[in-house]
């Protein structure tokens, strides 16, 4: 799916979308991807405030890297990672304090459990529940579209230990779904 | 295949097909059964996750401690911000002073005294008057600094030449002495702005300074 690192310079042989026109179109291409942008934050920081700090200060950094799009329908994908990568900085910089993640339903619990069917509703909860490892990859490659490669390429793992953490995401799921688990796999999840 | 291996990609990947997979799955009921069942869960999870989750906008909780030493590194930012203003604005007009004197080098070469006149025109145009003092004046000049036209004068003491500028737009709130470039000098609050007096020895220069600050007058004062 994405066919150059974010914030990489600009290859010769690919059209770069550049110029005053340009900007104006890169600008409300950025914007229309702010809603996708905010949710895949969401699902990753599980705090609104936060979410919105991470998408503004990853559209501040797209654009001020915005030669290196050189194709806009790769725009998606390369947003997505800015967006993953500044979460991880958050986390590099300083240790943030953690918010009890029932405190921060319990503010919204109706606005939570009120859209969806009682399924998807608890899936909802149980995905925000799983522990970042395994949230992580899930999102990217459900909300992404990310490959297994990419994913690992992206946080530095084998492949391997990509499946095996997708595996665990869901079979984490299948238990809070009410499903019967499957047994554990035996892969690793040494970094690459 | 082996069934730990198929449902690794399974769970993985619901939807995915490989051959060998395939193969795996039309012999292993059981894995084909989890097989089924992760696709139907992975169509909610799908679902789960089109909807932002409504979570909460978390409270920025800052522990005590840590406040108070937010408050206090606020307050040693603003003193220090202060301080480095305050020293910077008395350094820059120093450093202004004589860097105007340094372009000036004619101003050291008059031995005759300036015409009264002369003298006069010069203090008018900057709005104050001279009284006597004890000092012939061989240079007087309406200079351009920082914005406005200043008396630049060079008087003869008994020992050697020093430079006056009358300021009457720049504030100083004490004494403050400098040495740059050769020279040294004092800037002193006077009650029209300040004087700024320097020579090219390091000769006592406050009792000139007093004064030139005692016989500057403001012209609308007289």
């Amino acid at each position: 799916m994405r066919n150059y690192p974010p914030e990489d310079p600009v290859s010769s042989d690919c059209v770069s979308i550049t110029g005053a026109a340009a900007d104006k179109r890169i600008t409300r291409l950025f914007e229309s991807m702010r809603p996708d942008l905010l949710r895949f934050a969401l699902w990753l920081t599980r705090d609104r405030a936060l979410a919105e700090d991470v998408v503004q200060e990853s559209l501040l950094r797209a654009w001020r890297s915005r030669e290196a799009l050189k194709d806009p329908a790769c725009s998606r994908a390369w947003l997505l990672t800015i967006v993953r990568r500044e979460h991880a900085r958050l986390y590099e910089r300083k240790r943030l304090e953690l918010v009890s993640l029932n405190d921060a339903l319990e503010h919204e619990g109706g606005a939570l459990l009120s859209r969806d069917d009682s399924d998807v509703q608890a899936l909802r909860a149980a995905i925000l529940k799983l522990p970042i490892e395994y949230r992580e990859p899930l999102i990217m490659q459900v909300l992404g579209g990310f490959s297994v490669d990419e994913i690992a390429s992206e946080l530095s793992l084998t492949a391997s230990a990509v499946l095996t953490r997708l595996f665990r995401a869901r079979n984490k799921l299948r238990t809070l779904y009410g499903l019967t688990p499957a047994p554990d796999v035996s892969g690793t999840e040494m970094p690459s | 295949m082996i069934c730990e291996d198929a449902r690794r990609f399974i769970g993985a990947d619901p939807s995915a097909t490989s051959g060998e997979l395939a193969e795996h799955l039309k012999v292993c009921h059981a894995c084909a059964e989890f097989q089924l069942e992760m696709v139907a869960l992975e169509a909610n999870i799908r679902r789960a996750l089109e909807e932002p989750p409504a979570v909460a906008r978390g409270r920025r909780r800052v522990p005590v401690q840590s406040r108070w030493a937010l408050a206090a590194s606020i307050v040693l930012v603003l003193m220090a911000s202060l301080v480095i203003w305050a020293v910077r604005t008395e350094n820059s007009l120093a450093h202004d002073v004589v860097a105007h004197v340094v372009a000036e080098p004619q101003s050291w070469a008059g031995t005759d005294a300036v015409p009264e006149d002369a003298l006069e025109d010069v203090l008018r145009r900057s709005g104050v008057v001279l009284d006597a003092t004890p000092y012939s004046v061989v240079y007087a000049s309406s200079c351009w600094f920082r914005g406005h036209y200043v008396p630049h004068l060079v008087v003869r003491t008994a020992h050697n030449l020093v430079t006056v500028l009358i300021l009457r737009d720049e504030n100083v709130d004490r004494r403050q002495s400098f040495h740059e470039d050769g020279l040294s000098g004092v800037i002193v609050p006077s009650a029209h702005g300040s004087i700024a007096v320097l020579a090219a020895s390091s000769v006592q220069l406050d009792d000139l300074a007093e004064r030139m600050r005692l016989a500057v007058r403001s012209q609308s004062a007289e």
